[in-house]
């Protein structure tokens, strides 16, 4: 396990009201758990209300997502339509985001194309792109996630 | 005729709707009447029309330009932004290159023909193109802005062109009045939009009669793909139904020709 993520997650489990954390990579096995005189009682947060880890950290992304995708200061984009994903408004544009960007509602992420309906999709949340889950131009599905946002406190 | 002034007055006396065109923006320059329309710093009402005279940077499908002399022709755009519209926003596109089609044929009897996904061709050149554009908040449509360029008083078209350009005027002889094609244009366009609610099937059903490449060979180019098949249909979610061999998928994307255009 990426020693990084580690730290990371250290953090964000001190920072948190969550008392106890465990993930497993493979066949490593790691639990984290805060001790105190009187327990922070485990509560299941909406999404947005877990501090995240400072925007300024490099984004780390495992190199499996699946522990970093239950972390609940993690929200998945999802495609509206079924379609082609653009990451930038032209072929030889720059693209609207890229991972380490920081997002706000309002800030266009992509665009997915359905029979000429060009849909530019617009963050909900605010937070850090930690990762693009498609590739440019490629097809996606209803409900298909297209990007990790890791979530402002 | 060209080159006079677009005649708000006599546009508006003809103008039969309930929605669309109850506000009007018409400008002189724009950038683009689209872009004007998809900006975050406004909300337009349901039905607003943006026309210009003079687009700087008139586009279509991933920024690709759409060249049009300024005073001759129609560019124009419409934002929608009532969610009942939205679900099915590929029948937005039919609904809009139909509204042109049969605008072109009631005033002018062009034989006017359909290409998927919204291209409204005479004899096999382009006198329509409409781009649409949408914002998602989330997964959620907010607003719609379906964008036309219709060629009607420009006679010459310099440049290269995937598919070559023609106007009403290099077609038709005889008195052409924008106001005139602008106003049965968006009464069709409403008029269609009503049938998204009660008869999809009938929208579709009117589409199809006019795209002669269903049934025909053709090419898909995407990027620098290129597809070989059969056109075989368009479903009620208005994807092209693309038949390569043995097997058969739905294309949401992609410029189609018949083969060997």
């Amino acid at each position: 396990m990426d020693i990084n993520l580690l730290k990371r997650l250290v953090r964000m489990v001190e920072t948190s009201n969550i008392a106890e954390f465990s993930v497993q990579e493979g066949d490593l096995r790691v639990k984290i758990a805060k001790y105190s005189s009187n327990p922070a009682p485990v509560i299941t947060m909406p999404a947005n209300a877990v501090p995240a880890a400072p925007a300024a950290a490099a984004p780390v992304v495992p190199s499996e997502p699946k522990p970093a995708e239950n972390l609940q200061n993690l929200y998945e984009v999802k495609s509206p339509i079924v379609g082609t994903f653009y990451r930038a408004p032209a072929p030889d544009a720059d693209p609207y985001i890229k991972v380490g960007d920081q997002v706000s509602p309002g800030t266009v992420l992509c665009i997915i194309e359905a029979m000429k309906l060009m849909n530019e999709i617009e963050s909900d949340v605010s937070g850090t792109v930690v990762k693009i889950l498609v590739e440019n131009s490629s097809p996606v599905e209803y409900n298909q996630p297209l990007f990790l946002i890791e979530l402002n406190k | 005729m060209s080159d006079i002034n677009f005649n708000l007055e006599e546009f508006n006396l003809q103008l039969d709707t309930h929605f669309i065109g109850t506000n009007i923006y018409f400008l002189d320059h724009v950038e683009s009447t689209n872009s004007y329309l998809m900006s975050r710093n406004e909300d337009f009402e349901n039905g607003t029309v943006v026309i210009a005279e003079t687009q700087t940077k008139g586009r279509g499908r991933l920024d690709r330009t759409w060249l049009s002399d300024p005073k001759v022709n129609l560019t124009f755009s419409i934002a929608l932004t009532k969610k009942d519209l939205f679900t099915s926003p590929a029948m937005i596109n039919f609904a809009a290159s139909l509204a042109v089609a049969n605008a072109l044929q009631n005033l002018f009897q062009l034989p006017v023909e359909l290409k998927w996904p919204n291209d409204v061709l005479v004899k096999g050149k382009k006198i329509s193109g409409i781009l649409m554009e949408s914002i998602s908040a989330g997964s959620e449509i907010t607003r719609m802005v379906v964008g036309f360029g219709i060629n009607v008083n420009q006679s010459n078209f310099p440049g290269k062109y995937l598919i070559l350009p023609t106007s009403v005027k290099n077609e038709y002889r005889g008195p052409i009045s924008r106001e005139r094609i602008l106003s049965e244009v968006l009464n069709l366009f409403e008029q269609y939009l009503g049938f998204l609610k009660f008869d999809k099937k009938m929208l579709l059903q009117s589409w199809k009669e006019k795209c002669r490449m269903i049934g025909e060979k053709v090419k898909i180019e995407s990027g620098d793909t290129q597809r070989f098949g059969v056109f075989v249909d368009v479903d009620v979610d208005g994807f092209l139904l693309f038949r390569e061999g043995a097997q058969t998928s739905k294309i949401t994307f992609g410029d189609v020709s018949l083969r060997g255009q």
